[in-house]
């Protein structure tokens, strides 16, 4: 029955193609540092599923999104656990996707034919930074508010269109409900709309070009 | 890299895959492994680290300390070293350069060897990358200042109420009285003799929303006398703060609301037991800080006993000794029993100005002066009437039938 099932699947799915070359393929022998990015992948979907959930009771608005996270912190059942692991994955995001990049890069893996695998993990990485920097504002506590103003005012600096970046960062002179608004949209849709797409072009390549073996010597 | 490096690469790579192992199970084992131990220790740290607790953004705070993100935190610190003038190079050019290095990367570094002992310029450049970024993060860390204390976090609504109910004495006691019944205000300088309206009525509960007490205490009341407590125009009071007043207010005083047993018990002046005798740290402070502090402290001018600390209650002021151990009529207690006291200088009146201690609290006083006047719970216990150290009682005369 099983298998009348998994052939009628088959048939129409191509499930045995997908596990032919995804699954059962050879792959060079390597060590554990190559976990990295398949940690990344998961800390990324665990990111995902905590900020759904975290989703369901934040309020983007300044008047309540601090009381809304003080709410999902005291009266939300193990809504502390949720945002404890969005909180701390963050960090572990970053250490973990730049270890990746470092890895990739002694191992000369961004070379041919992986030129482009390379570029789309730039691109994630900005990208991680990018969910960093508009994630910490959007509890609007104290420390959150004063490094969205330092940072907002980094860009600033440079001679001529500088104010104007910072202006459009910011929505306005100061940080106010459009940046908490900004930011929010740039958190949930716009990063991870990119994110999802940068992932699956990375992933294409890798199960295409197979990941890279480590250089011995004669390399 | 050309068509005979490449062929050769492709050679050696199909050997490389050759020997190798199966993505599945070998490599999805692996990465299950890794991403096992990531789960549990996000966990871990959900769990006993957790999200340490901010105070409410508040744009008027100028004493707090911005910092960036751990990770930003090396351009944050490179930028110190960058001149004023040319800023800009080391906040837009340098990091645009770097990003613009790294996606190029590939194309850029056409050394087609693989191994890291022949590519030793690129790994030491990225090494010194590297080195800075970590260097830079540890130097912006070690110098970081500690952030000045701010205003007091309350989570809960229970921390909240107590929070609330300490600001709520220090600053509105002195004119709108201890459970916000108003009345004549004595002694505070520029209101002397105003009359102000019950904040604590149903009435007043009824009809004003939290936003508009808020509102209120932030802004005060000017056409009416009330000074602005709000940090944003000139008070002392951040929002966080104020937000806690507005719920001790609402818990307390609103007959709609029940406030949760928690802070009821906190709230409370603990009761006294028959022999016991109260101490400064246990009772009197409660008290203190509910009826007297508002006017009795640091920072006010119209008078020069302040009542802070033990210390300061014992001998502040011009009048001290306040308090003798023992002496039941020492200043502190005929000023709460409202004698008259010619002589003095300054003047010390009946105290609270406008209404008397309910005679509950009068008696903790009055114990805790011919008690000894101790400070703490254990000074309080070491003085009280023990079974231990009270005379061997006499046994009982047995019932005769």
């Amino acid at each position: 029955m099983t298998s009348k099932v998994m052939n009628w699947l088959d048939e129409r799915l191509g499930l045995t193609g997908i596990y032919d070359s995804v699954l059962d393929r050879n792959i060079p022998k390597v060590n554990w540092w190559f976990t990295l990015g398949s940690a990344s992948l998961f800390l990324v979907g665990l990111q995902g599923i905590t900020g759904i959930f975290l989703t369901v009771y934040y309020v983007p608005s300044p008047d309540h999104a601090y009381d809304s996270i003080q709410y999902i912190m005291n009266g939300v059942a193990y809504g502390w656990l949720i945002r404890g692991i969005h909180h701390w994955g963050a960090t572990l995001m970053v250490i973990v996707v730049f270890i990746h990049m470092l890895r990739t890069f002694y191992c000369a893996a961004y070379k041919y034919p992986r030129e482009l695998t390379w570029v789309t993990g730039v691109v994630l990485l900005l990208a991680t930074l990018g969910m960093g920097f508009t994630g910490y504002l959007l509890p609007m506590n104290q420390k959150a508010y004063w490094a969205t103003t330092v940072g907002t005012e980094i860009p600033g600096t440079i001679p001529i269109i500088g104010p104007f970046l910072t202006q459009v960062l910011r929505g306005g002179v100061g940080i106010s409900a459009v940046t908490l608004a900004r930011f929010f949209s740039l958190h949930i849709w716009f990063l991870p709309a990119l994110i999802a797409l940068t992932i699956g072009i990375h992933m294409y390549l890798i199960i295409r070009l197979g990941i890279s073996y480590i250089p011995t010597k004669e390399d | 890299m050309n068509e005979e490096q490449k062929q050769r690469y492709q050679e050696r790579y199909a050997e490389e895959k050759q020997k190798g192992v199966k993505f599945y199970p070998d490599i999805i084992y692996k990465d299950t492994v890794v991403a096992f131990g990531l789960f549990i220790l996000l966990v871990g740290l959900a769990i006993f680290v957790g999200v340490a607790n901010e105070p409410k953004a508040d744009p008027s705070d100028t004493s707090y300390i911005p910092r960036p993100e751990w990770y930003f935190l090396f351009l944050f610190e490179f930028l110190k070293y960058v001149p004023g003038a040319i800023e800009w190079v080391g906040a837009a050019v340098i990091p645009g350069v770097v990003i613009l290095v790294l996606f190029l990367l590939p194309f850029i570094d056409r050394n087609p060897n693989r191994y890291w002992s022949k590519r030793k310029l690129a790994i030491s450049l990225m090494a010194v990358i590297v080195l800075g970024i970590v260097a830079l993060t540890i130097l912006a860390v070690a110098t970081t200042p500690p952030q000045p204390e701010t205003d007091t976090i309350a989570g809960t609504i229970t921390e909240q109420i107590v929070v609330g109910e300490e600001l709520y004495g220090l600053h509105c006691v002195e004119c709108h009285g201890p459970d916000g019944e108003g009345g004549e205000i004595v002694g505070v300088e520029g209101l002397e003799g105003v009359v102000v309206k019950s904040i604590s009525s149903q009435d007043e509960m009824y009809t004003r929303s939290d936003e508009t007490f808020y509102n209120v205490i932030d802004y005060g009341q000017p056409d009416l006398g009330m000074t602005p407590f709000g940090r944003a125009y000139g008070g002392e009071l951040g929002p966080g703060a104020i937000e806690t007043i507005v719920t001790f207010m609402r818990y307390t005083w609103d007959d709609r609301v029940e406030i949760p047993e928690e802070a009821a018990l906190a709230s409370a002046i603990p009761a006294l037991g028959p022999d016991e005798i109260p101490s400064y740290e246990v009772h009197v402070q409660a008290i203190v800080k509910r009826y007297c502090i508002s006017c009795h402290r640091q920072g006010k001018q119209n008078n020069d006993y302040f009542m802070s600390t033990y210390e300061e209650i014992m001998e502040s002021g011009a009048n001290a000794p306040n308090v003798i151990p023992g002496d039941i009529n020492s200043l502190l207690l005929m000023s709460i029993r409202r004698e008259e006291m010619p002589g003095l200088d300054p003047e010390v009146g009946p105290m609270p100005p406008t209404k008397a201690l309910k005679e509950e609290l009068l008696e903790i006083f009055r114990r805790w002066v011919l008690g000894g006047a101790p400070n703490t719970a254990a000074e309080a216990e070491a003085l009280s009437p023990t079974p231990e150290s009270a005379p061997p009682a006499y046994p009982e005369p047995e019932a005769t039938p």
